[in-house]
């Protein structure tokens, strides 16, 4: 399911957490596995300069320094390397464009990353005309599904025996519901097919009379038993779970209650501003807030099979 | 005859020379074996006898040393007033010597002129518009580039960026593939939210023929994902070429002319090969000057114009706006101050400024003008080729205090800057002064006012 795997890092602490989840899925699969860095941002004029992505330093790359990036690369992850066949890149650029890039390139399968958003790093200011963090950007338009490790993931993939997936129904979500299923066979785990019925931000603050939610609650299932139930064959159990509320609070909760290793939604925020969306997505909430790691699948490149 | 292993007469052809080259780390030794060129003095004044035009040899004579392009120049303002910052001063100093001298100076001297070139002029040609005989120093400080570089007097980015346009016909190293890959990544992204949405490549008789900076599909191919989303949603008929795509010219800001006139001809070649309509230059200010306003002359090109007619990026905006191919919501215009930043190249030299204008007129509720405006305004502060140069970052950093303090007087927090050099020089300036203002191209900002036609949105 996984052949080739793209760890995108920041290559400090803030990726430990999926640094320890790319090399365990490299071995567990057998996959071949690119540990990847962006550097530094580059000017959009001509300029030799780049903004180093750590520092905040301008620097002048050139194929030592490339080397040296790469090299303490190598010691960052000294100890998985011992039994790791990574291939270490760092190359310089806008991170989520050439974490796109390389994605596209190797045709990867699944990228993994760390929860990092920029505003804690000193270069921020060039960062600020670059709208939106990194992961949001990758998980937009990324073809293979994402995951974002942001808390210490100690099960290995493997041994997942409870996968939650969420959906609002939209084509995006049916991606994600796919991977769920996918992995959910592979790996022999239960499935829990969840879905929120919001009812705060599409009232517009009115509130819905019981009938109108229990209404709203009954056709929920009846779609998800129409269009995902057909295809949960092959799974070793599933249940259906449908909840009103906020969707992330929800979609949390649930979580904890499920004891769930894996969290599998859509991203998709085309309605919305995305200065807005980085605070606003659902997906963005669970990612920060989830103790699990958060898969985003939004295209259906890689999910295709699972009809 | 010392020649450097780096540094040195020769032009950079092959893709090992500009390796070598771009190994040495901010060319410090490029610098170092520079300090022992030797200057071809025969060959020097060889170069002057055949090129300099009768123009520049009235120019440096009538000088009537009046002092009046002193204020006119941004350097001499932000260096307080420093005489040696005087327009005038600056080029009799340096190129009215080498030709008083026929060329005899030592390497010492021509050092100094590069950064006085480099440094101190970045050719934004706004003392020509202040000197009651019309000399411009701009102008001339360019030719000054042209000698020194054929000395092997030039920055050490410089030499790179031409060695790219030399190997790659760009001033990255993008090839063809690379090039064409992107157009169909970039179709493949974006064609989700923006259903039909095609990067036609090498299409003939298309009404636009569409060029870039090479910046864009190297480090920002969104960039060219939005002008495709833009020309999708005004109905254009377009095309890129898939060779001949490279608008700049590096060349130009060195002084390397037989670069310059290849770089151009590749332009030229897309267009009499595609033979569209028009040709549309993307956000960039040099790019513009370069391969409407002086490469024809460059490819020697008797009338002075380009195979097609090419107008800038603004221009396309101003026209699409104006028909009502492109429609802005008039519950998305820019509500706060806003500001515009005249590149010296299409505003100054191009003569695009009203454009800029019209456009102001339908995007934003409250445009502020700088002051002074339009083809008066002054240089980013980068201009030229200085903000990549790092041994001139210092007397850049100086330079962009004008800048600063006109913006910061309109009182506007965002700068409209469809020019790269001119957005990089804005941002630079932020976090050097941190004045606490944002800064944008057109497009995306276009991207978000801009109503969708029914047809044209995704389906869900």
């Amino acid at each position: 399911m996984f052949k080739k795997i793209l760890f995108a890092t920041t290559a400090s602490p803030t990726c430990d957490n999926a640094a320890m989840v790319a090399f365990d899925l490299e071995l567990k699969w057998n996959a071949k596995l690119f540990v990847f860095h962006v550097l530094g941002l580059p000017t959009r004029g001509y300029s030799p300069f780049v903004t180093d992505s750590r520092t905040g330093e301008t620097e002048s790359v050139d194929p030592d320094y490339l080397e040296w990036v790469e090299e303490e690369m190598r010691n960052t992850y000294d100890k998985y390397l011992e039994e790791s066949d990574a291939e270490i890149d760092a190359v310089v650029g806008n991170p989520h464009r050439e974490i796109l890039r390389k994605a596209r390139a190797e045709d990867v399968d699944l990228i993994i990353m760390g929860a990092h958003t920029r505003e804690e790093d000193i270069g921020a200011t060039r960062y600020r005309s670059v709208v939106g963090s990194t992961m949001q950007k990758v998980a937009k338009a990324a073809r293979c599904p994402i995951v974002i490790i942001s808390r210490p993931c100690t099960t290995c993939w493997k041994l997942f025996s409870h996968i939650l997936v969420a959906t609002d129904f939209s084509k995006a979500a049916f991606s994600a519901f796919r991977f769920g299923v996918k992995l959910a066979r592979e790996v022999k785990a239960e499935l829990h097919l969840f879905h929120a019925v919001d009812i705060e931000t599409l009232n517009n603050g009115q509130i819905s009379s019981q009938e109108e939610i229990e209404e709203k609650l009954a056709h929920a299932r009846r779609r998800i038993d129409k269009k995902y139930v057909p295809l949960l064959k092959g799974v070793k159990s599933y249940d259906i779970e449908i909840r009103e509320g906020t969707p992330y609070v929800e979609v949390l909760k649930y979580a904890r209650e499920k004891q769930a290793d894996l969290v599998v939604m859509a991203h998709h925020t085309r309605e919305i501003d995305p200065e807005l969306a980085l605070l606003g997505s659902t997906v963005e909430q669970v990612v920060l807030r989830a103790s699990c790691p958060v898969a985003s699948v939004n295209h259906p490149d890689k999910v295709a099979d699972v009809a | 005859m010392p020649e450097g292993t780096l540094c040195n007469k020769l032009t950079v052809d092959t893709k090992e020379h500009l390796d070598s080259l771009l190994a040495d780390k901010s060319g410090k030794v490029y610098y170092k074996e520079m300090n022992d060129l030797e200057v071809n003095q025969k060959a020097l004044w060889g170069i002057i006898q055949k090129t300099f035009r009768s123009r520049f040899k009235t120019w440096l004579e009538i000088c009537a040393h009046c002092g009046l392009c002193a204020e006119s120049c941004f350097h001499y303002t932000a260096n307080n007033g420093d005489p040696k910052q005087v327009p005038s001063y600056k080029i009799q100093s340096t190129l009215g010597e080498i030709v008083r001298r026929k060329g005899k100076v030592d390497n010492d001297f021509m050092q100094h002129c590069m950064d006085v070139a480099f440094a101190q002029c970045s050719c934004c040609t706004r003392c020509g518009i202040y000197c009651p005989f019309g000399i411009d120093m701009g102008i001339m400080f360019s030719y000054l580039r042209g000698l020194l570089f054929s000395q092997g007097f030039t920055p050490w980015e410089m030499k790179i960026g031409t060695g790219m346009h030399r190997i790659y016909h760009a001033q990255m190293d993008i090839t063809t593939e690379d090039w064409v890959d992107t157009c169909e990544w970039m179709a493949e992204e974006y064609e989700e939210d923006w259903p039909g949405l095609k990067i036609p490549v090498d299409v003939e008789s298309a009404d636009i023929m569409y060029t870039v900076n090479a910046r864009e599909p190297k480090h920002y191919p969104e960039d060219l994902a939005e002008a495709a989303i833009l020309f999708h949603l005004a109905g254009e008929n377009w095309t890129v070429p898939s060779e001949g795509w490279e608008e700049t010219s590096l060349a130009m800001f060195a002084g390397d002319w037989a670069a310059c006139k290849m770089q151009v001809e590749t332009v030229y070649d897309a267009m009499e090969r595609l033979k569209p309509k028009r040709m549309v230059v993307t956000e960039c200010g040099h790019a513009y000057r370069a391969t409407v306003l002086e490469g024809p002359y460059w490819a020697g090109r008797k009338s002075g114009q380009t195979p097609v007619e090419s107008i800038h990026y603004v221009e396309w905006v101003a026209e699409a706006l104006r028909t009502g191919k492109l429609k802005i919501d008039p519950s998305k215009k820019i509500k706060e101050p806003v500001t515009y930043q005249d590149s010296c190249n299409y505003v100054r030299n191009g003569g695009l400024g009203h454009f800029a204008r019209e456009i102001m007129s339908y995007v934003a509720e409250d445009f502020r003008e700088m002051t002074p405006t339009k083809e008066h305004n002054y240089c980013c502060g980068g201009g030229g080729g200085l903000n990549g140069i790092g041994r001139y970052r210092e007397q850049r950093n100086i330079g962009m205090k004008v800048k600063r303090d006109q913006i910061l007087d309109t009182g506007a927090k965002l700068v409209i800057s469809p020019c790269h050099n001119c957005w990089d020089a804005i941002r630079d300036m932020e976090e050097i002064y941190h004045m606490g203002i944002r800064w944008t191209f057109l497009k995306p900002l276009l991207i978000s006012m801009v109503e969708v036609p029914e047809h044209l949105k995704p389906e869900e």
